[in-house]
């Protein structure tokens, strides 16, 4: 496999994975838990240096998935309990966790260097030479295509099992309460598969890429269509498109590969914005026009 | 459904466009070699002289903490035949990338052959070292020993004269140390205090006889504490100290913080000028080699602490 197919591969992986979760998430007005989890996570990454005194990133997932998986539950539970809105509960509660990391840092590890940056986030650019080596010494090709791959099917299988119920308790809490779904059970799966995605996905191609990638493309799909599958549909389709023409746009100004894909998918959205044919802001003005010539 | 067959069409048009490999590797039979650091670039240059083609990813005033790879960075990597970086973790992340992919290519950490007990330790946190060693010259000439080694290893054909081209440069370097010994002797002892933002001048204080002090740990999210700097006000009042020193590669804030707090409490320190830290000066003015910023750094510290 190309370098070229394997950093598109890994793009769209991440980007599908991402995308299928984000559709739940914009339309339960909680797109901005993965900009949540990825500053949350700090106190993870030093609490996990801290007991083990390692940097690997194995040590690094750990602590950043246990804590991320924390995150939305405490964001359930201010929202619940406390009677918040979802976006000042996440509000309050990342810059609590980040905060709480940061003291981490100043008081026990200070001469370390120790951050998401530097410790966490991925490079997509490094998909190609970051290979899995097992302890036997094979070389078994490209790191990240295997987590990626594996995060997407965990993905896959999760809603396609879950779909009616995702469904029922997204659309119609109430009802779905009614045939017995549990809305608090189905709420922590999804957000326990979110923290996992969007760690594993910080891990393998960077943070500012999975944030782009969970809300731009289902935002997007959104405008296109009123139809939960559909939308998903449409947000897996874009999410390649993002990934692909996002390369290619590195590819031409030799710049970053992670912005270029995040580049895209806000051009991308741009486009539905103005042209899609039942939202799009240009159509629905010269709808009105013409209702007006009329 | 329509869209599905089109996404599933796009994917594998994807897939089959993808698969023509394009493996390339040195043109016209000359070595390429590419490192992290300009520090590293320098001292690969001056050992493999015109035998090879050597050049850095990290450019003039970039930090390595916020180093962010292009697209064209991965061709360069993948390009190469010679990958040479510094280790101890001052790439981050990266540097786990290069681990694994010295099972593939010729991947050399030049930091790998000095021995732990020559490295600063972070007390408390075991094989966890400050990774700027090219701030005492000594310790850099190790780093350049282990380009020489690898090189003679790598293109034997060659041997002899990396060899020559080494002991050349490590003579120069061995100046450079008394060099930088007797300037730095010069300061008088209470006014040897080197003041920084971050913590990357620590080999060089232990190799010189320096006293150094930073406010900001050596992560860059590490924050200062108003107590720290309350603290190295008190210290710069009550010793006198002339001057504080901002970096290339890191902002002026915390130190700003500093020189007023001082004024407040009416002592005048200023700021002794620019030190090189993480990132040579600009490709082609003196400041652009190893030896240059070196020099540069002392006659900065040594002008305004004298």
């Amino acid at each position: 496999m190309s370098n070229d197919l394997q950093i598109i591969l890994a793009g769209s992986f991440v980007a599908t994975a991402c995308g299928l979760l984000g559709c739940y998430l914009i339309l339960r007005k909680m797109a901005m838990v993965g900009d949540a989890i990825s500053h949350a996570v700090l106190p993870g990454i030093v609490l996990a240096f801290l007991f083990t005194g390692s940097r690997d990133s194995v040590t690094m997932v750990i602590g950043a998935g246990i804590i991320g998986v924390l995150t939305t539950f405490l964001i359930e539970f201010f929202h619940k309990k406390g009677k918040l809105q979802t976006d000042a509960s996440i509000g309050v509660t990342f810059t609590w966790l980040f905060a709480i990391g940061v003291i981490l840092i100043s008081v026990f590890a200070g001469k370390v260097d120790l951050d998401q940056d530097c410790v966490l986030y991925g490079e997509i650019a490094y998909v190609p030479i970051d290979l899995w080596i097992t302890d036997a010494g094979t070389v078994m090709g490209p790191r990240v295509l295997y987590i990626s791959g594996t995060v997407l099917l965990i993905i896959l299988v999760f809603i396609a099992t879950g779909y009616k119920e995702l469904f029922l308790t997204t659309f119609d809490p109430a009802y779905a309460t009614a045939v017995g779904i549990s809305t608090v059970l189905w709420h922590y799966l999804l957000m326990g598969a979110v923290s996992i995605t969007t760690v594993a996905s910080f891990e393998s191609v960077g943070a500012i890429l999975v944030v782009a990638l969970l809300i731009a493309p289902p935002a997007t799909a959104y405008l296109l269509t009123e139809d939960l599958f559909k939308m998903m549909v449409l947000t897996t389709i874009i999410g390649v498109l993002v990934s692909v023409s996002g390369y290619y746009l590195a590819v031409a100004t030799d710049g970053s590969i992670a912005g270029a894909m995040a580049t895209m998918a806000g051009l991308f959205f741009g486009l539905a914005f103005l042209f899609s044919p039942t939202e799009g802001y240009l159509v629905k003005k010269f709808r009105k026009e013409k209702a007006v010539m009329h | 459904m329509d869209i599905r067959i089109a996404g599933l069409a796009l994917l594998i048009s994807i897939i089959l466009s993808g698969c023509n490999s394009n493996s390339e590797s040195s043109d016209n039979g000359r070595i390429t070699i590419v490192t992290t650091t300009g520090m590293i670039e320098d001292a690969v240059k001056n050992i493999v002289g015109d035998k090879a083609d050597v050049q850095a990813l990290m450019g003039p005033g970039v930090d390595p903490h916020l180093y962010k790879a292009t697209q064209g960075d991965l061709q360069k990597l993948t390009g190469s035949d010679i990958i040479f970086y510094n280790g101890l973790h001052l790439e981050g992340k990266m540097g786990e990338v290069f681990e694994k992919l010295a099972f593939q290519k010729p991947v050399v950490a030049v930091a790998n052959s000095i021995s732990p007990a020559r490295l600063r330790k972070v007390p408390e946190f075991n094989n966890n070292y400050d990774p700027h060693i090219w701030f005492d010259v000594k310790l850099w000439q190790e780093a350049v020993k282990e380009v020489n080694r690898y090189m003679q290893q790598y293109d034997s054909a060659n041997a002899s004269y990396y060899q020559q081209n080494a002991s050349t440069y490590l003579k120069i370097l061995d100046s450079l140390h008394s060099f930088v010994q007797k300037e730095i002797s010069t300061i008088p002892e209470t006014q040897r205090v080197l003041i920084t933002a971050h913590d990357a001048f620590g080999y060089f204080g232990e190799a010189y006889d320096i006293k150094v002090m930073g406010l900001q740990g050596i992560s860059t999210l590490s924050e200062y504490g108003l107590r720290d700097v309350a603290n190295l006000v008190d210290y710069i009042k009550t010793n006198k100290i002339k001057a504080v020193f901002v970096e290339t590669s890191v902002s002026n804030k915390a130190i700003n913080a500093v020189v007023e707090g001082c004024q407040q409490s009416g002592y005048d320190v200023f700021i002794g000028g620019n030190l090189y830290s993480d990132a040579m000066g600009a490709k082609g003015s003196a400041d652009g080699t190893y030896v240059g910023m070196v020099r540069a750094n002392v006659k900065t510290i040594v002008s305004a602490l004298k």
